[in-house]
């Protein structure tokens, strides 16, 4: 979990705290497995190449950008590497604003910085810096080789590194229709103020759980329970258990025993034949 | 990153190794080269375990922390000298699985290559596809299950079997828990060796009830508890390999135990399994291979037949 994601620095003037970017969010996401459904088999995923229908590794699969159809630009990882400008793994402040500024709409993902020992001065004076000023940094960072913009926070000792989307992602509310402010009804007014003062109490974010998540483990954990008395049913007492299964397995002993004196009589397939442990090996027919 | 390719000569075949230097473990920087001489340096010890075994490849193509996945088809470029044995699926209806078998050093680094990091093996050979020559234990730690209840649960299962005139091994899985096995003459049927697998797991949990489970859902296992499981024993079910690596921090590998080490473990007051057996990893276990193969191979790989134990069993259990 304390895996950093890079070790690196942040920049700002003359002054470079080193730190590293950890992982500010957890997705907990339920992971399900896809299966066939007649058997349960689980499904693989198959690269398999459109031309000679052969199935292909990572190795040998390059990225390829259609810029007409049926033609491709290929770029490798090194072209890729080239256009980042300087794929440096830093936290590059250019500038700070006030927070009240930025459109939350704007922000994206949370990272925790930490910083390192020698930085733990310098990282702690920038903190009540921002805090006293009641700015933020907003800096440009390189993740996993693309660069971002980011808002350098300070959220109670940490540094928090943000990163925000980019202005022409953000799709224009005029595009859609939205209805123009008018002066409503007083009356109307007041009883919806009235209501909205009634619900306010202070947010409290461990009050809300992600209750789809619970019904579904609570799911999950009901069927596994069914399959498992389905698949063997401890219902009766344990040493009737024990006893039934010796009187199981001893009779099927017996039963191959049968068939085995009956296969060494010619029969190739004799499973008493005691098997050579390296040479001759089954091999496939194609 | 720029792609390499370079050839290797491995008994005879013309191998090419493509990205040695791609990082497989990025917390401890290991790179599929490691992995590539791994395997090479464990060969004489991991391959009279996994010969003539149908192999499943774990493969991590981008490490592991990126995706995986279960390789038992073999793929449709293997080169022709690799050996495979066909088997009839044993869900779909006219399906067959093509499974490699890894029987010399060329193949593991080939299969090594492809980022196969943990190797997985059936209990069973080509030659007697539907008779095991072992029949394996998992002992699966569950939640809040301290190094030393793993192994009582472990010794507890070596006196039992020990009882009906039964010598097990035991090695660590790699990851958490520690697998036992009992090598047999490879006459029985897989549906017996189930049977029998219940059997002992019945009377082991019986007799620790406090300290296992058979609940085979992970959620309603009691705390603190090892899961027995016996379900394991089957037709294409399969183990991880001793030496093989599991794509784990660290790079631990399943390694064969002696039953002193066992003993001494039921009295380190460890919390969690896993550091125990991750002191072996793919940097420090090649030197300690030759030795440890004898636990599990060698002399101390005794088939054993199931007729007098079955018999014990039954006066001594009843």
């Amino acid at each position: 979990m304390a895996h950093a994601i890079w070790s690196g620095a942040i920049n700002f003037g003359l002054v470079t705290i080193p730190v590293k970017l950890q992982t500010a969010i957890r997705t907990n996401d339920l992971r399900f497995n896809f299966l066939h459904k007649k058997d349960e088999g689980r499904i693989n995923n198959v690269r398999r190449c459109s031309l000679d229908g052969e199935d292909v590794t990572y190795d040998d699969i390059v990225r390829g950008y259609e810029y007409e159809k049926g033609h491709y630009v290929i770029l490798s990882d090194d072209d890729l590497k080239s256009v980042n400008p300087e794929a440096t793994q830093s936290v590059d402040i250019v500038q700070f604003v006030e927070l009240s500024e930025i459109n939350p709409m704007y922000f994206d993902k949370p990272y925790y910085l930490e910083p390192d020992k020698r930085g733990r001065h310098a990282y702690a004076l920038l903190r009540e810096a921002l805090k006293t000023s009641g700015k933020v940094g907003i800096a440009k960072v390189v993740i996993r080789s693309r660069e971002h913009l980011a808002a350098l926070k300070p959220n109670g000792d940490a540094l928090v590194l943000e990163l925000m989307h980019f202005a022409d992602e953000i799709v224009d509310q005029s595009s859609l229709e939205f209805p123009a402010s008018e002066t409503p009804h007083e009356n109307e007014m007041k009883v919806a103020k009235m209501l909205i003062d009634t619900m306010t109490e202070p947010f409290d974010a461990e009050q809300f759980k992600d209750t789809y998540r619970e019904q579904v483990l609570a799911m999950i954990e009901a069927r596994a329970a069914g399959k498992q008395t389905e698949a063997a049913p401890t219902k009766a007492p344990r040493r009737d258990n024990v006893v039934n299964l010796m009187d199981v397995l001893q009779k099927s002993l017996e039963a191959s025993k049968k068939e085995r004196s009956v296969g060494a009589r010619g029969d190739a397939k004799s499973s008493a034949e005691k098997p050579k442990k390296t040479t001759k090996r089954k091999t496939s027919a194609a | 990153m720029a792609r390499t390719t370079e050839t290797l000569e491995v008994g005879g075949h013309s191998l090419s190794l493509s990205n040695r230097d791609k990082v497989l473990w990025p917390e401890d920087g290991y790179t599929k080269g490691d992995l590539v001489e791994y395997y090479r340096l464990a060969a004489p010890y991991i391959l009279p375990q996994i010969a003539d075994r149908p192999l499943t490849l774990q493969r991590y193509p981008d490490g592991i922390d990126g995706p995986s996945f279960f390789e038992k088809n073999a793929p449709k470029y293997l080169p022709g000298w690799i050996p495979t044995v066909t088997v009839k699926s044993e869900f779909g209806r006219s399906e067959t699985v093509r499974f490699v078998l890894c029987n010399d050093e060329a193949t593991l680094v080939y299969v090594a290559n492809l980022a196969a990091i943990v190797l997985h093996v059936w209990t069973s050979r080509a030659q007697t596809l539907d008779n095991p020559d072992f029949l394996f234990f998992d002992l699966d730690p569950g939640d809040g299950c301290t190094l030393a209840t793993l192994a009582k649960v472990a010794v507890g299962l070596r006196e039992t079997l020990g009882e009906i005139g039964l010598q097990p091994l035991v090695k660590s899985s790699g990851g958490s828990g520690l697998h036992v096995a009992i090598p047999l003459t490879p006459r029985y049927s897989y549906e017996f060796c189930k049977g029998f697998a219940e059997l002992v797991a019945r009377t082991l949990n019986g007799r620790l009830p406090a300290l296992t489970t058979l609940q085979r859902s992970p959620a309603k296992r009691p705390a603190g508890t090892v899961y027995l499981d016996y379900v394991q024993v089957g037709k294409g079910k399969t183990l991880v390999a001793p030496f093989s690596v599991r794509a784990r921090a660290k790079a631990p590998v399943s390694m064969p135990l002696g039953w002193d080490e066992v003993e001494a473990m039921t009295r380190k007051r460890a919390k969690d399994t896993e550091g125990e057996f991750a002191r072996f990893t793919l940097k420090n276990a090649p030197p300690l291979m030759k030795e440890r193969a004898a636990l599990w191979g060698g002399k101390a790989w005794k088939e054993q037949p199931l007729e007098a134990a079955l018999k014990k069993a039954r006066q001594a259990w009843q």
